[in-house]
């Protein structure tokens, strides 16, 4: 199924690309996404089975899966909203909707891949993508932006390429040729330590670029900063949970063998670091979708912690990653809204939104609440059981430090945001009379919703699918 | 035979830190290209078409004609001649790459994995290493992306050490990301070099905090 899915999703992407209509475009755009949704619920009917010889639908995958088909609609609608707002070409638009469309694909791909080169090269192919979309706007800064972004990830991938080929050292050892995810975890305790070692680490700093993460996020952080909004959306929550799928995979391996508690502690420094990096950072950040970036380093750094904790800590950075998903996503389609009625990103040039805009205020504070981990947001109940599991786990100085930076990061956040909404904005600032209708602001509060629900009051289906994900590491 | 085209390759790696001339590193990739299926060819025990085939397709028309042409198509857009300049001296860049070659030899001479093919290990991790020093010491986005293809050609020697056999499906992936990679690279230079009016990297600075 999911091969008809890739063909359909090329056929589609090169129709848009070479047709240059827009009806067609949106016709398919439909098209396209029903196949998404579809793909994703065909995905959970047939979870724990192989698919196109070297696909498997684990919960982890659909439980992505899931969270992608969601984010894919909201970011089609407000990708519309960015295009009919802004005066680009017919190829331009084309372009963008193409790239999207193979965006979301690769990323399917990446998410499901059973085997660990075929997951490489679906992370690779984001790279492709994301690049094209990242310098839409044809400005210096989305050059520079999307050159960094597509050059660092790049060799930062190689790097993770190289890690891969050192697990296959490991695996020829124990009588296995090829990286089919499932044949290297029975195989994992006959593995080489010294190499499992150097490869987990090689895929590590290769795939941060992707997840966002301490040593390679400036590059993630940079590609946000400058992308479309509703791209910015999507790329700093899926495509980050793309780069997290791609390390958790090897850890999954790493988890069955003594190499696991070494593996822990690279982690926490690389999730200690990350929160460090966004808490100073955020200090001297004066543009909201630069702010906004640097609290995605500091969600993934909670997420690695998580990992590095280990028991309870596993639940809690699934939980984390998924709720920031949602959470993220919403702030940066609001700052869209933002920028569409104030021109600007900085926070000098803003402010009294709650006043022009009430719907989308009131958003924008529900989405603070939701991301600083403030209840009823679902990113508390994560971070407490996160916290929790620090503190019993030994953990406690270590704990403490992470809330004192986590301080800084809610006092940054109210401070810029509360101008936002109520402050007093430079009175040269032209504001532009666009009214924008409150019904655009819905998919927001839905996905904000999504975080209060799924944390306070989470259905079985939800848990279950949590659990079955971390069960192979437990 | 093969033995003497890992020294050919190695020596490849210090003409990369002598040249200054863009066009000079196109040449060496190409050569690189030609070496690495001389590589191949030799060591393989036996040859299957199929796998013939695509090691064909990878080396010599990607590896040694088709990136190299897309390379100097890019280099002749934005009129790149000499390198203006590296952050170190030549005469250092030779010792730093016989250094590295040097490192890379006796740390391979210390691995004991019979799995492992030293003779391969020691010149990919050397082409690894040099190819990060070459991306840091030039410039240009033009030398970066040829240091990126050094890492490449590394990886590629990694391969071969390892011995690894992914499905054939697998491998033409990859082979098809990283010439989809290199051309996007090579586009993004030309639309780089055509709104600042240089692809030197100190223009690439104004996104900052």
């Amino acid at each position: 199924m999911l091969g008809i899915f890739f063909i359909g999703a090329i056929v589609i992407s090169l129709l848009i690309f070479l047709v240059n209509r827009r009806g067609l475009t949106t016709v398919l755009s439909y098209v396209f996404l029903a196949s998404e949704m579809g793909i994703s619920i065909y995905a959970a009917l047939n979870i724990n089975t192989v698919d196109t010889r070297y696909y498997s639908f684990d919960a982890l995958g659909v439980l992505f899966m899931m969270v992608l088909a969601i984010l894919s609609i909201a970011t089609f609608y407000h990708s519309r909203l960015y295009l009919i707002r802004h005066s680009f070409t017919r190829r331009q638009e084309s372009i963008y909707y193409a790239a999207l469309i193979m965006l979301i694909a690769a990323m399917t791909s990446a998410y499901f891949a059973e085997n660990i080169a075929l997951m490489w090269v679906s992370i690779e192919a984001t790279t492709l993508f994301v690049s094209v979309l990242i310098i839409h706007e044809r400005t210096k800064e989305a050059i520079e932006a999307s050159w960094k972004y597509l050059f660092i990830s790049s060799v930062g991938v190689a790097l993770a390429f190289m890690g891969i080929l050192f697990l296959s050292i490991v695996a020829t050892k124990g009588g296995l040729s090829d990286l089919s995810l499932r044949n290297l975890l029975t195989i994992a305790q006959e593995m080489d330590t010294n190499w499992l070692k150097i490869a987990f680490l090689l895929v590590i700093t290769g795939f941060s670029a992707k997840m966002g993460l301490f040593p390679l996020h400036t590059v993630a952080v940079d590609a946000h900063t400058v992308a479309p909004p509703p791209i910015s959306a999507f790329i700093s929550t899926t495509l980050m949970n793309v780069g997290f799928i791609g390390i958790f995979r090897v850890f999954t391996i790493i988890a069955q063998t003594e190499v696991l508690q070494w593996a822990q502690h690279v982690l926490l420094i690389a999730g200690i670091l990350s929160i460090a990096m966004s808490a100073i950072q955020l200090l001297r950040i004066r543009h909201f979708k630069r702010m906004f970036a640097f609290s995605s380093l500091e969600h993934m750094g909670l997420v690695a912690i998580g990992l590095a904790i280990g028991g309870m800590g596993y639940y809690a950075a699934i939980l984390q990653i998924v709720f920031h998903s949602f959470a993220k996503s919403s702030l940066f389609y609001q700052i869209g809204q933002v920028h569409s009625i104030y021109k600007s990103y900085w926070v000098k040039d803003i402010g009294k939104y709650f006043k022009v805009n009430p719907a989308g205020g009131f958003a924008l504070l529900f989405a603070f609440i939701s991301i600083t981990a403030m209840p009823p947001s679902g990113l508390f109940i994560s971070e407490l059981i996160l916290i929790k599991a620090m503190f019993a786990g030994g953990y406690a100085v270590i704990a403490i430090i992470i809330l004192l930076l986590l301080t800084v990061v809610i006092f940054v956040f109210g401070k810029h945001l509360f101008s936002l909404l109520y402050g007093e904005t430079d009175s040269t600032v032209n504001v532009s009379k666009i009214k924008l209708n409150p019904y655009e602001t819905i998919s927001q509060y839905v996905l904000l919703g999504l975080v209060v629900y799924l944390g306070v009051a989470p259905p079985a289906y939800f848990t279950d699918l949590v659990h079955q994900a971390i069960a192979i590491l437990n | 035979m093969d033995y003497i085209l890992i020294i050919l390759y190695a020596v490849s790696l210090v003409y990369f830190a002598v040249a200054e001339r863009m066009s000079k590193f196109v040449v060496i990739l190409s050569m690189q290209g030609f070496i690495l299926f001389g590589v191949v060819f030799f060591s393989l025990n036996e040859i299957e078409i199929f796998d013939f085939v695509f090691i064909l397709t990878e080396t010599i028309l990607v590896k040694a004609m088709l990136i190299p042409w897309f390379m100097n198509r890019v280099r002749k857009h934005n009129q790149l001649k000499r390198v203006h300049e590296p952050y170190i001296p030549v005469f250092y860049s030779i010792i730093i790459v016989i250094l590295s070659l040097g490192a890379s030899f006796l740390l391979s001479n210390n691995l004991q994995n019979a799995q492992l093919h030293t003779k391969f290990f020691t010149v990919a991790l050397a082409s690894v290493m040099f190819g990060i020093y070459f991306i840091v010491v030039h410039r240009n986005i033009f030398s970066h992306v040829v240091g990126y293809l050094i890492i490449e050609n590394g990886i590629f020697l990694f391969s071969l050490a390892v011995g690894s056999q992914m499905p054939l499906m697998v491998n033409l992936a990859v082979l098809l990301d990283v010439v989809m990679g290199v051309l996007v690279l090579g586009i993004f230079i030309n639309r780089i070099g055509d709104t600042f009016h240089s692809v030197e990297i100190k223009n690439l600075s104004e996104l900052k905090d």
